[in-house]
């Protein structure tokens, strides 16, 4: 088996449609729309919303791939890296842990979508979360998957639990807390391994955080995760407070966010410009 | 009630521990170091392998195995010291080359139409040479002396077992041709001739056989 996996190999039976992330920014259908209606000045996924339903599944399936692909990520991490000389004993243990804890919500997504009424594959599976995986710098992987993707995954259980308990839905808002736990946690273990490995690097700890950035940005889907009212996902101050960010980090994400949903909010004005 | 001053036997008639035991201090010590190895082996091949299967359900039982595995580690690196191994890092090595040439021919399949043979691997070949070494521990050791050694074994063998029925069940029913069979059965004999000549996870003598008394065991 070779060390580093490429994302175009990542094995998948025959439901599954993988997709890029340039691949969802070049579809012009999230840029133009012929909808007549008005567009929204809230976008939160609330039961209120006409399309609550279709977004919270849709969101769902993303969960779901997302969380098969940081299984794969915090995997090939244990592999990756040689124990001891390139990655600690300590921290390969706590990458298995998570191996454990994504398979949980692998299966805790395939439960929840089975229950609000979808099937694996309805969607499709963005592939870059396992891109954000691939450093080979088992820092960076930290730093974009714990800190930057699993920080997401914090935001995203938050809004979906508050989607669930909105709605009623105990079932959902039951295991998304569950699953708010576990990502918490993981947050930390990246917080802690990131200042642990770079205490006395800080060419490193900067290389890492500047990447963090980077997939914070990306991972924003261009306003999706944002404190405005127009982005589907909330940014969950607490919990993120609870692993291991401090405010200004917090601060930095959010005008990040929002920084994101202005260009995207531009880049589609100037799409349908153009369309027209 | 009974006298709380009248001397009792320090032994109650239904403990029937005895104080011998076939491994000294260092033996044990040796032996443990093997298993971190191998169970360290072990978690790095399943996390590495979930990327690479396609079978969804055989993807998430990789994902719990690996911390299974990654936690058995973690126990026998926390032993080494209160074995006198001071520098964990010094015994954590495997026993003999041909183990690690078996870690290489179990470790290469990745292809994602390998799954059998991945899974051939290590349930068929490798966690049952686990419980054979394990048990072999549990059932020589002083049950007194090495106590802490023998409570790890029996929460990791509980453990192994639940893996090898999980795994084995994935293969039966992955295995649908009497092709696979032969794939699954040659992959395993050839892993097991590797094991042969390793003599166990352990070495020679993992399960007693070739084992030469170790100064200062009591047996």
């Amino acid at each position: 088996m070779r060390k580093f996996f490429p994302v175009e190999d990542l094995a998948r039976d025959e439901r599954f449609n993988q997709i890029t992330m340039n691949d969802r920014m070049a579809d012009q259908r999230t840029a133009i729309t012929t909808d007549s209606r008005p567009s929204r000045a809230a976008n939160r996924i609330v039961p209120s919303r006409g399309d609550a339903s279709d977004a919270a599944r849709g969101l769902m399936h993303g969960i779901f791939v997302g969380e098969i692909q940081a299984l794969e990520g915090a995997g090939r991490t244990c592999w990756d890296f040689t124990t001891g000389e390139e990655a600690p004993f300590e921290l390969k243990l706590d990458m298995a842990r998570q191996c454990w804890d994504e398979a949980r919500h692998v299966e805790i997504s395939i439960k929840l979508s089975d229950w609000m009424g979808s099937e694996i594959g309805e969607y499709a599976e963005n592939t870059v979360l396992f891109q954000a995986a691939c450093s080979s710098d088992p820092v960076l992987r930290l730093a974009g998957v714990n800190r930057a993707l699993e920080g997401l995954a914090i935001d995203v259980f938050t809004t979906m639990k508050e989607f669930g308990e909105v709605a009623g839905d105990q079932y959902l808002e039951f295991a998304e807390d569950w699953m708010l736990a576990d990502e918490v946690t993981h947050v930390k273990m990246g917080s802690d391994w990131l200042r642990k490995i770079t205490e006395n690097d800080p060419e490193r700890r900067k290389k890492a955080l500047d990447f963090q950035s980077v997939v914070d940005k990306l991972f924003s889907y261009g306003g999706t995760r944002s404190e405005s009212q127009e982005s589907p996902i909330g940014l969950a101050r607490r919990f993120r407070e609870l692993a291991g960010f401090d405010d200004q980090e917090i601060d930095v994400i959010a005008d990040l966010s929002l920084a994101a949903l202005e260009e995207r909010k531009a880049a589609v004005l100037e799409a349908q410009a153009a369309h027209n | 009630m009974a006298d709380a001053k009248k001397p009792r036997a320090p032994f109650a008639p239904w403990d029937r521990r005895e104080l011998p035991g076939l491994f000294s201090v260092e033996e044990s010590a040796r032996r443990v170091g093997a298993y971190k190895w191998c169970e360290l082996k072990l978690f790095e091949a399943l996390g590495g392998w979930i990327a690479t299967v396609p079978e969804l359900d055989v993807k998430m039982r990789l994902g719990a195995h690996c911390y299974k595995h990654a936690w058995h580690a973690e126990l026998w690196h926390k032993r080494l010291p209160e074995l006198r191994e001071m520098n964990p890092d010094r015994l954590s090595v495997a026993p003999n080359e041909d183990m690690v040439n078996f870690i290489e021919a179990l470790t290469e399949p990745e292809a994602p139409e390998l799954t059998i043979e991945k899974l051939v691997g290590v349930y068929r070949v490798f966690i049952p040479h686990f419980i054979s070494a394990y048990t072999f521990h549990l059932n020589n050791t002083s049950d007194i002396t090495d106590a802490p050694t023998m409570r790890s074994l029996r929460f990791i063998l509980q453990d192994e077992f639940e893996d090898w029925r999980d795994g084995e069940m994935l293969i039966q029913s992955l295995i649908e041709t009497p092709a696979e069979v032969d794939r699954a059965a040659a992959h395993q004999a050839r892993l097991e001739k590797i094991l042969l000549a390793a003599g166990g996870i352990t070495g020679s003598g993992t399960i007693g056989f070739n084992t030469l008394k170790h100064e200062g065991a009591l047996a």
